[in-house]
């Protein structure tokens, strides 16, 4: 009983209230992807993939902080834990929570975290994991790590983002967004869209199902905003997990696929020094738009349920390789037998991580 | 034009966080970018973008495009000159 | 066993710049940080090793705070209306400070920011404990930075390695560092 598995997950997203209804709209090519004028005050139009507030926001709690303990609770029932057990523990990703209230509220990160887990009467301190674009997945490794401390049973990872006119009069002045859908990995790639979601996952000790096999985390050293032109510490990440798997084995590379420039390009810099050229590679931006906090669980969860069910998803908006690495970005579904794949990501801060998951069964 | 790169010179070091330099540290036609001159990097572009609009009422689509008026002081000051709406 | 090998602080109301000038100089790019980046940026320092600026990949960055980045993240609310500021908006990000000391140091190795709700020994402990189950990691340069407005901050810093000569890195030695 020594692997970590996930063994409860949830997804609220503007694409569906569960992982089943999200993998179902993006089997159908759905995005929520549109085009806003004037919202959030924000001057200039932006395409984004925006939740239904008035649906989520619970009396009394912020928008975030409303979905983020919603992603929870469906999570922690979905695992049938005690969430409220000194042996659980919680842990939260994101980049800036409710920044939205700035002028009126405290709007740490820390806050957000206790309210999460005051929600669920736990008494352990919740941690934020705070690492730019790679957060979630930093905060799935960071619950991986937590388990096999032995301080605990379960650790139940929320990753959630809301937007506003602090993060996209940001990402507008870094000229990041694209004014049309993305297009990840495409020739005509010309930026990113953001988007709101949140996603949950319980950890625990198990023999079958989705093993976090290892994870991490290695730096740039570069430059704060510029990703590497090397894909130096993408390509480390890549090297440490994959001492665990032969790249046969993979089923697919699951990347950021931001759809920047930089980024995409960067992405198949490293996945080429890996050695994984030949595995299929496939970003799900197009259909949430970058959800920064929560994409490294999202896009985890969405990827055990394609290898679940045999497929490669498609990288939506994707049509013409448009990066120097002859990478196998996917842009029909495809079918795979394989049991395992990669999570990538990469953000701010030079900051890059890398998560090998494998499904495993009884015995094997 | 004289005065009009003098205050764009003022303008880039307080923009910039360009710590100590002044003006007179600024040539005119040194490069702006890249390991010579100035150095800057590709935030400093972004930032360039912003005091072109916020001071002379130009906006420029794309850093792409950036990188054509900050080749140098005097290269700005020109341009700026023939394009300003404020 | 993990070690406490050295440790740094600085002051609340330290004149930061002074401090650059005093022990850097040679750094621009400092001037264009935010405070939680600066005082990051001037504890590694302190606490850098030889040979340095060698790019190494066993060098772990793990910083710790409560305010996160919520300093400059006034700053850049404040030019929002108007012109956003894109050099402000880049360090609205709690972990930038990570970025900021692996480029300065090369360090290509983990980088991680957390956000505690106070500086609680037993976590930071436990946390930094449980980043060395990275194989590769043979040090971290751990910090707390909370930088609650330009001039009021907490900020102090240490290493610790994987089987080196100093303290044991326990909760108590960390409270007594940290106290001295």
């Amino acid at each position: 009983m020594s692997r970590v598995v996930v063994i409860g997950e949830s997804i609220l997203s503007p694409l569906g209230a569960t992982p089943a209804e999200n993998f179902a709209a993006v089997c159908r090519s759905e995005s929520a992807l549109r085009r806003y004028e004037g919202m959030f005050g924000v001057r200039e139009p932006f395409v984004a993939s925006l939740m239904d507030r008035s649906r989520w926001t619970v009396p009394g709690r912020t928008f975030f902080d409303s979905i983020v303990i919603e992603a929870a609770r469906r999570a922690v029932e979905a695992a049938g834990i005690d969430p409220a057990s000194p042996r659980t523990a919680f842990v939260l990703s994101t980049i800036k929570g409710n920044i939205e209230h700035i002028d009126t509220q405290d709007v740490t990160l820390a806050a957000s975290a206790r309210r999460l887990s005051d929600a669920f009467g736990n008494p352990n301190p919740a941690v934020v994991v705070s690492n730019a674009c790679i957060s979630g997945l930093a905060a799935l490794v960071q619950g991986r790590r937590m388990l096999l401390s032995g301080l605990y049973d379960h650790i139940v990872v929320v990753g959630a983002e809301v937007q506003s006119r602090f993060i996209v009069t940001g990402f507008q002045s870094l000229k990041a967004l694209s004014e049309a859908p993305c297009k990840p990995f495409d020739a005509a790639r010309d930026g990113l869209n953001l988007g709101e979601a949140a996603a949950a996952v319980v950890l625990g000790f198990g023999d079958a199902g989705w093993e976090l096999v290892d994870g991490a985390i290695r730096n740039d050293a570069n430059h704060i905003s510029g990703p590497s032109r090397t894909g130096e510490g993408s390509y480390k990440a890549l090297r440490y997990v994959l001492k665990h798997i032969a790249s046969e084995e993979l089923a697919f590379v699951n990347v950021h696929g931001t759809s920047t420039l930089y980024n995409d390009e960067m992405e198949s810099i490293a996945i080429d020094r890996a050695g994984l050229v030949d595995v299929p590679v496939n970003a799900l931006k197009g259909y949430f738009g970058h959800t920064m906090g929560a994409a490294g669980i999202l896009e985890s969860i969405l990827s055990m349920r394609a290898v679940d069910e045999g497929i490669v998803l498609p990288t939506r908006g994707f049509t013409t390789l448009g990066v120097s690495r002859p990478v196998r970005v996917s842009a029909e579904a495809g079918k795979t037998d394989k049991r395992a794949f990669v999570k990538l990501l990469s953000g701010f801060g030079g900051v890059n991580g890398a998560l090998l998951f494998r499904k495993g069964g009884a015995g094997c | 034009m004289e005065q009009l790169i003098n205050e764009i010179k003022l303008k880039l070091i307080d923009a910039l966080n360009l710590d100590g330099m002044t003006p007179a540290d600024i040539d005119d036609n040194a490069p702006l970018f890249g390991d010579e001159g100035l150095g800057l990097d590709s935030i400093d572009v972004l930032e360039l973008i912003v005091l072109l609009e916020r001071n002379y009422g130009i906006r420029l689509a794309s850093p792409q495009e950036g990188k054509k008026v900050f080749q140098s002081v005097a290269v700005m000051a020109d341009y700026v000159a023939a394009n300003r709406t404020k | 066993m993990l070690t406490i090998k050295q440790f740094a602080s600085i002051p609340a109301g330290t004149d930061l710049t002074a401090l650059y000038r005093a022990r850097v100089g040679d750094y621009p790019k400092f001037f264009k940080m935010d405070t939680a980046c600066k005082l990051g940026f001037l504890l590694a320092e302190q606490l850098a090793d030889e040979p340095r600026f060698t790019p190494r990949e066993d060098r772990a960055v793990l910083m710790f705070s409560t305010s996160g980045s919520l300093c400059n993240d006034r700053h850049y609310e404040e030019t929002v209306r108007e012109f956003p500021s894109p050099s402000l908006f880049v360090y609205t990000l709690p972990n930038i400070i990570t970025g900021e000391i692996a480029i300065r140091n090369k360090y290509e190795g983990e980088t991680s920011a957390y956000v505690l709700e106070r500086f609680n020994p037993e976590t930071v402990v436990a946390l930094v404990e449980q980043a060395f189950q990275d194989t590769v990691t043979a040090s971290a340069l751990c910090g707390w930075v909370d930088a609650r407005a330009d001039d009021d901050f907490t900020a102090f810093a240490f290493l610790v390695e994987r089987d080196g000569n100093g303290k044991e890195f326990n909760v108590e030695n960390l409270y007594g560092t940290v106290n001295q």
